[in-house]
């Protein structure tokens, strides 16, 4: 979904052919590394884009290898750009996998909750602790996108970690109520009732 | 050897029935260059920990030892000699004197314990450009931004070359941005200048700085961690260098 809309913003740019757009959409994002987009799949979204009318091919560059086709955004990419713009993005909704841990600890009651939660304290520590240092060597003139990605993840670790501190401030709490449990449904269809 | 000991370090404040136990039985060690974290929930005791390692306040029971020394046997007019020449002072309020200048702040250390003013402003000039201040050496506190009056404070507490620097929320007082240059600074204290940092901290962007970190809760250590090497997740999943 991004990577249709971030080729089309890149052709409202200028036009381009496909070869460039891959190499301009990695130097946006910070790097192959971050972000890494596939040959096949910029040519799959050109061609959709095409046929959705979003984009146009513009002629061919002749050159000493094979020729390369030039796109360019049309009127109503641009429209279809603008709304993407001005449209907000909902945030990627993850399963916390430890949430189910911490859960399922409470309920089989035979490990401690508080090492669960001093266990995974330590190791979203150790990856703060990475990133940070990794922050560090970061240029912060010429190396912004990284930085910017980098300082989300620091900020998304900080929120685990504040989270961590509040569950464990009410394990008390939690451990005094009753333990969720489905409402079981008998099978089958409901027995008459004796009247 | 550790430059840093504590054994069975304990502090209780008041008597009898009031008697609140701030410290029970702390034993932690600290190398030389390196960078810990204490950490915990206010009122856990690790400020308390920062000024018995520091010789700011005297335990109930156990002890001290930095650099092979122990605190308990020194008298008032030792101790204050061991804390100008091995440990440098980090504070959150940065504790600067207002009518002195950059380099005066800094060199108050060595003018302190004698050494002549000319060499004692050498010295601090020195520590102000390593950390960044080369071009701040006449202004005075109220004419530095928060950062940078903590950069003239880790400047003071480096001048006197101790083995050991102590940091008590040094961030505290600073904006996102100062916070990250000031703990970057005391990074580097660590790993370039080989002294050993004890920072305590609430705030876990800062605590990641550091190599290790110990948790306090209710005067007692619940765990020591360290953060490094990072795991092989964050190592893949971020570019290198």
């Amino acid at each position: 979904m991004s990577v249709r809309y971030a080729i089309l913003g890149l052709l409202a740019q200028k036009p381009r052919h496909g070869y460039e757009l891959r190499s301009a959409f990695h130097a946006v994002v910070g790097g192959e590394e971050t972000w890494n987009v596939k040959p096949a799949q910029v040519y799959a979204t050109l061609s959709r884009l095409a046929e959705a009318g979003w984009v146009a091919e513009e002629g061919v560059e002749q050159g000493s290898g094979p020729e390369k086709r030039i796109y360019d955004i049309t009127p109503q990419g641009r429209q279809a750009l603008e709304q993407w713009f001005y449209s907000g993005v909902a945030p990627e909704h993850q399963r916390d996998e430890f949430f189910v841990k911490l859960m399922i600890a409470l309920v089989t009651g035979d490990v401690q909750p508080r090492r669960v939660i001093q266990t995974q304290r330590v190791f979203l520590y150790r990856e703060l602790h990475a990133v940070t240092v990794l922050r560090q060597s970061y240029n912060l003139r010429t190396q912004l996108a990284q930085v910017l990605m980098i300082d989300k993840a620091i900020m998304h670790l900080e929120a685990d970690l504040r989270w961590l501190d509040m569950v464990e401030g009410r394990l008390e709490e939690i451990q005094r109520q009753p333990l969720p449990e489905p409402d079981i449904r008998p099978r089958g269809r409901p027995r008459k009732v004796e009247v | 050897m550790s430059l840093v000991q504590t054994q069975n370090l304990t502090k209780i404040y008041g008597k009898g029935e009031t008697a609140v136990t701030a410290l029970n039985r702390i034993n932690v060690q600290v190398a030389a260059a390196e960078f810990v974290a204490i950490m915990g929930p206010s009122g856990c005791g690790k400020s308390t920990l920062l000024y018995l390692i520091g010789g700011l306040d005297r335990p109930t029971d156990g002890r001290v030892i930095i650099d092979g020394q122990a605190l308990e046997g020194l008298a008032d007019q030792g101790l204050t000699e061991l804390r100008r020449r091995k440990i440098g002072f980090v504070f959150q309020f940065f504790n600067l004197i207002p009518v002195l200048t950059a380099v005066e702040n800094a060199a108050l250390p060595l003018t302190l314990d004698g050494v002549p003013i000319k060499e004692a402003r050498i010295r601090a000039t020195e520590w102000l450009q390593r950390v960044g201040l080369g071009d701040r050496l006449r202004s005075r506190p109220d004419q530095l931004s928060g950062g940078q009056q903590q950069r003239v404070a880790i400047a003071r507490a480096l001048v006197a070359e101790p083995a050991l620097v102590l940091a008590d929320e040094p961030t505290g007082n600073l904006d996102t941005r100062a916070s990250d240059e000031v703990a970057g600074l005391l990074r580097q204290v660590a790993n370039t200048w080989g002294r050993a940092v004890v920072m305590v901290t609430h705030d876990p962007r800062i605590a990641a700085y550091a190599d290790r970190i110990i948790f306090l809760k209710d005067g007692t250590m619940v765990d020591e961690s360290r953060l490094t090497p990072a795991t092989a997740e964050t190592t893949a999943m971020w570019p290198g260098r």
